[in-house]
């Protein structure tokens, strides 16, 4: 179970100003996060995650919490256990697809976090490509790894940012099996932005839609 | 005179890349990720070096260093010992002029490195210390490495602020260039030719190796 409930201005030397007012909460299943670009969809991930600090408000995850401005609770990023998934995947460039999914593992040995890092690799079908690095591998792959490599951390909740807005039609189809059935397995809270309705109405079980940094539906 | 020069210069240069290198990379990180107050003074201090005559950088070390300096009075009093004259003197000149070379390169190269993966890193748990060594550094290293290539042959080549604080005596701080300045001074056409044909091969391989490793494949 995920509550947020938060506030956030923005403004760029007066030329525009944007304010986020968001309130929601999600359990454990897939919460699709729609709205047109600008609508602050990346920016509600990005405060969940830690990545940016809310101007006030509550973000608790079970027990769990984040932030809260009354009593100036502010997780740092690292103890909040998020999977986040990058639109742009965000992997290393100079770790190999097994050693970017190990990074996060946490192990007490080397052995059992490369046992994870193998696991994952076979969860999501790409054993072949554990020695390549990301610029040699495919759109798909890359996908493949940045939601494996979340979900090695062992998350408490998993954010994604439109995954599969550089993937052709045919794998987004495969891809979007994929994280249904990860998110089956891990039993977590998935919020899944994105602006592509077919996507929105395809995985949405339970569907928030942003407009002007304010939940309408 | 040469060997000894040689011998010496390549002491010097070695002690100093290796302090260079680890201030340097320090220096670099806080300036590339930090915000605090007089942050671009110290920015434009560390950098001053690099524009003032070695002899006036020279001049603030003794100043600073020297037996009746502002820091080297107290070491004098405390242990009858002066960095003035030594090889030691040398070494810190030598630190001094490279180490902006050090700091921008590095600076530039850290800066470079695209934030979403040092983010990345952060949800995945690593605390910042971890991921700058792990993700930061790796990805920055072209430009280090660029850096130390660099602060070597500055280092190398130091001539002005080192007889300031050093001065030039032979077998004890008298590096190469200073024994070029001599061997030109006594008329030694001989051993300044062979000196400075020794001193330029080194310089060439330098740039060489900096151009090689800032040509060399980028990740992503």
């Amino acid at each position: 179970m995920l509550t947020v409930n938060l506030k956030k201005h923005f403004s760029d030397n007066r030329k525009s100003e944007f304010q986020l007012d968001v309130s929601f909460s999600v359990g454990n299943g897939f919460t699709v996060l729609t709205g047109a670009s600008g609508s602050g969809k990346t920016t509600t991930l990005r405060l969940i995650a830690g990545i940016l600090t809310p101007d006030e408000g509550i973000i608790k995850a079970d027990s769990q919490t984040f932030y809260d401005s009354s009593q100036k609770i502010n997780l740092p990023i690292q103890e909040r256990r998020i999977g986040f998934v990058f639109q742009d995947y965000a992997l290393f460039p100079h770790l190999n697809a097994e050693q970017n999914i190990a990074y996060g593992v946490k192990a007490n040995n080397r052995e059992s976090r490369d046992e994870k890092a193998r696991e994952m690799l076979s969860l999501f079908h790409i054993e072949h490509i554990s020695r390549r690095l990301p610029r040699e591998i495919s759109g798909g792959e890359q996908q493949r790894v940045a939601l494996a490599r979340a979900l090695a951390s062992s998350p408490s909740i998993v954010l994604l940012d439109e995954p599969l807005s550089a993937v052709d039609v045919e794998t987004r189809a495969e891809l979007l099996d994929e994280i249904e059935n990860a998110q089956r397995q891990a039993d977590i809270p998935f919020i899944y932005v994105t602006h592509n309705e077919t996507e929105a109405a395809r995985l949405g079980k339970y569907r928030i839609r942003l407009q002007n940094g304010r939940v309408i539906i | 005179m040469i060997w000894e020069s040689l011998k010496l210069s390549l002491l010097v240069v070695s002690v100093a890349t290796v302090i260079v290198g680890v201030i340097g990379l320090a220096l670099a990180f806080l300036l590339a990720k930090r915000e605090f107050r007089g942050k671009e003074l110290l920015d434009a201090v560390l950098t001053m070096p690099l524009v003032l005559p070695p002899t006036v950088t020279g001049y603030y070390l003794i100043v600073l260093l020297g037996r009746r300096g502002i820091v080297g009075s107290y070491v004098y009093d405390l242990t009858g010992w002066t960095i003035a004259f030594t090889w030691q003197g040398a070494v810190i000149a030598a630190v001094v002029v490279a180490l902006p070379l050090m700091i921008k390169a590095s600076r530039a190269s850290i800066e470079s490195v695209n934030p979403s993966y040092e983010i990345a890193s952060y949800t995945l748990g690593k605390s910042e210390f971890e991921t700058f060594f792990r993700v930061t550094l790796p990805l920055a290293k072209r430009g280090i490495y660029a850096g130390l290539v660099l602060s070597f042959a500055r280092a190398l080549g130091e001539f002005g602020a080192t007889l300031m604080i050093a001065g030039n005596i032979p077998g004890v701080t008298q590096t190469m260039p200073l024994a070029i300045y001599e061997a030109v001074a006594a008329g030694d056409e001989r051993q300044a030719q062979i000196l400075a044909l020794i001193l330029t091969m080194i310089s060439i391989s330098a740039v060489y190796l900096t151009n090689k490793i800032s040509r060399s494949r980028i990740y992503g």
